[in-house]
């Protein structure tokens, strides 16, 4: 093949098949080196993943409607014909815990995607434009995390009215001041860079070196916050359900069963108690681990960092 | 030094007056009508507009916003926080009651933090990756998922199962009653106290690891100190600065996470409080405690920035 010739292949746009195979090896060759490099952080990945199909695939995986009560089975403890017992009302635990993955999920990821996201964004502007609009961001951050992540998000999702929206924006406001500093950081440390130099020398404007130089790097160092923040998010959203503030009751939550639980009367029977507790620490346990392993391999500077 | 506490005290004061603001905000202005939060929307609808008018005016809500935020500080100087809307208690009368179970229970749960992470963390970094380290590492990560609130309950329930024992649910006194006072703290002090030494023992590993690399440690060893004094006098105390931060940190997230944990137990403390007045939507409680334990955070931060300057001397003269 002359050069000429390799050039106008270079040239020609590849085929749709060709950059989805190659799109695909490439995925499942860096999935065998993260499995290689951090075995435990894979398996846990294994488990996240199953969770998130368990969330989407609850209908099809559960064995009785989480909504119905059958009053000739209630209080009843895990049998055959119910394996996680039933409630007082006589609801399946076990449909129960499988939908409820799918409050948990859909909150912690609208609350990362919304909180997480905006927050980096603000401090990648704030670290990189620096001046007057970095300290007045510095300030409002600071201010935002004078409160506890908790009483924030539930002073919030009080005033706002119970709901599946109000639980996800109380969340993602408590998520906004970590992410802003954790990215803040590295834009700062990204910006004295010699290849930003070089950008700027070539004449980009602030804008073009900030969106198409220093965002590509703060992915990496979002990709692991994001990950922790599921697991954070979760632990919130379990907890403002357990209080009474979250998505309310007839939907199954992890959170409103435990809370339920303590209704049941004087003591609380241990299978409405075990079940969803276990299905909380197992998930955010697995996203943990998966962030940890993701933060090794994308970036073993930050090791411990955020 | 003064300088710096002076700056410092100023800048919290701002936080502080800032945070109220907030506080305000989020509980007064976000949604349309205060009177939806204390009825619920099916009450709300059920009012006629004569009902609705006089609520207002008796609740002072039909002042200017501005107003309403004045008179509250007013309020919160004086030391007159109001009533709640469901018992004859005063806020004041009930932070005081509730509020010493509570300090009890968030100080027991610091000491006892560092008494299990700090020695995880010694024993963790002296030897890397034996088993002793992955166990304790192991355990960390664990406690780190484990909500608090569930830990709580199902302490309660193994308690009642096996010995048919419960924690009496009548506040009392360290003072006039301490058996009773310590058999309520006991429990959530544990359930908060793993918490946070997950993250200490964390924490302090990292940082023990990277001290024992230093220059001066090695040459404390190398003029001939044995191992213990070197870790306990030369290794520790900077090791532990850090830690330091991260328990201060974590002393104002105790604080919040005492209220499901609190919930949990059935204490009767500040944190199940502030749960009855959200469950209430007891608007006026909850704007009051939501403001004294972001006071608290914002105190508890500057005390551990002080902490540190005086331990640190490279920090005053920043």
């Amino acid at each position: 093949m002359t050069v000429a010739e390799r050039d106008v292949e270079a040239a020609l746009p590849p085929t749709p098949t060709a950059i989805k195979a190659t799109g695909l090896r490439r995925m499942g060759r860096g999935l065998r080196i993260f499995a290689r490099r951090s075995p435990m952080s894979a398996f846990w990945g294994c488990i996240a993943a199953l969770i998130v199909v368990m969330a989407v695939a609850a209908p099809v995986l559960t064995p009785y409607d989480p909504l119905k009560s059958d009053f000739r089975s209630m209080s009843k403890p895990p049998s055959e014909r119910h394996v996680f017992g039933t409630d007082q009302i006589g609801r399946d635990v076990l449909s129960r815990v499988i939908y409820g993955s799918r409050a948990s999920l859909t909150v912690a990821m609208g609350a990362v995607l919304f909180g997480t996201t905006l927050g980096a964004l603000w401090g990648l502007a704030s670290g990189f434009l620096g001046g007057r609009f970095d300290l007045i961001s510095q300030r409002i951050i600071e201010f935002l995390q004078s409160f506890p992540d908790l009483i924030l998000a539930m002073a919030i999702a009080m005033a706002l009215g119970a709901g599946f929206g109000t639980v996800i924006v109380a969340i993602a406001i408590t998520r906004i001041p970590f992410g802003g500093r954790v990215i803040r950081a590295v834009a700062l440390s990204l910006k004295e860079m010699s290849y930003v130099e070089a950008a700027r020398g070539v004449g980009a404007t602030k804008l073009r070196v900030m969106l198409r130089h220093v965002l590509p790097q703060c992915i990496a160092p979002y990709l692991i916050l994001a990950t922790t923040h599921l697991g954070v998010a979760i632990v919130i959203e379990a907890a403002l359900g357990f209080l009474g503030v979250g998505i309310p009751p007839p939907t199954p939550t992890w959170g409103n069963m435990l809370a339920d639980s303590l209704n049941a009367g004087l003591v609380p029977p241990w299978w409405l108690v075990l079940f969803p507790g276990a299905a909380i620490t197992v998930t955010v346990l697995a996203f943990n681990l998966l962030g940890d392993g993701i933060r090794d391999i994308l970036d073993p500077r930050l090791r411990g960092a955020v | 030094m003064y300088s710096y506490i002076v700056r410092r005290l100023a800048f919290g004061l701002m936080t502080v007056l800032a945070v109220s603001v907030l506080v305000f905000v989020i509980l007064r202005i976000l949604p349309g009508d205060p009177l939806v939060a204390v009825f619920g929307m099916e009450g709300f609808t059920k009012l006629s507009a004569v009902d609705r008018a006089s609520y207002m005016t008796q609740l002072g809500l039909s002042d200017p916003l501005w107003l309403q935020y004045l008179h509250w500080m007013r309020d919160v100087v004086s030391g007159n926080l109001g009533h709640s809307f469901f018992r004859a208690e005063s806020v004041g009368d009930m932070i005081l009651r509730r509020g010493p179970l509570t300090a009890e229970i968030a100080i027991l749960s610091v000491v006892l933090s560092w008494i299990v992470g700090v020695p995880v963390a010694i024993i963790s970094a002296l030897r890397p990756n034996s088993i002793g380290d992955n166990v304790s590492r192991f355990l960390s990560i664990l406690f780190l998922a484990v909500p608090g609130f569930w830990l709580g309950m199902l302490i309660v329930l193994g308690l009642l199962f096996v010995f048919g024992y419960r924690a009496p649910l009548a506040g009392a006194s360290l003072f006039t009653d301490p058996i009773a006072n310590l058999q309520i703290v006991v429990g959530p002090a544990i359930v908060l106290g793993l918490g946070q030494a997950a993250y200490i023992a964390r924490m302090a590993r990292s940082s023990l690891l990277e001290v024992i690399r230093e220059d001066y440690v090695r040459t404390a060893r190398a003029k001939g100190l044995s191992r213990r004094p070197v870790i306990s006098r030369h290794a520790l105390p900077n090791a532990l600065l850090p830690v330091i931060t991260l328990s201060g940190i974590l002393l104002g997230f105790v604080l919040a996470g005492s209220i499901p944990v609190e919930r949990a137990f059935g204490t009767p403390g500040l944190g199940y409080a502030m749960f009855s007045a959200v469950s209430e939507r007891d608007v006026f409680v909850m704007q009051n405690l939501v403001f004294l334990y972001s006071i608290v955070f914002v105190l508890l931060n500057i005390l551990v920035d002080l902490t540190i300057a005086w331990l640190d001397p490279r920090i005053r003269y920043q």
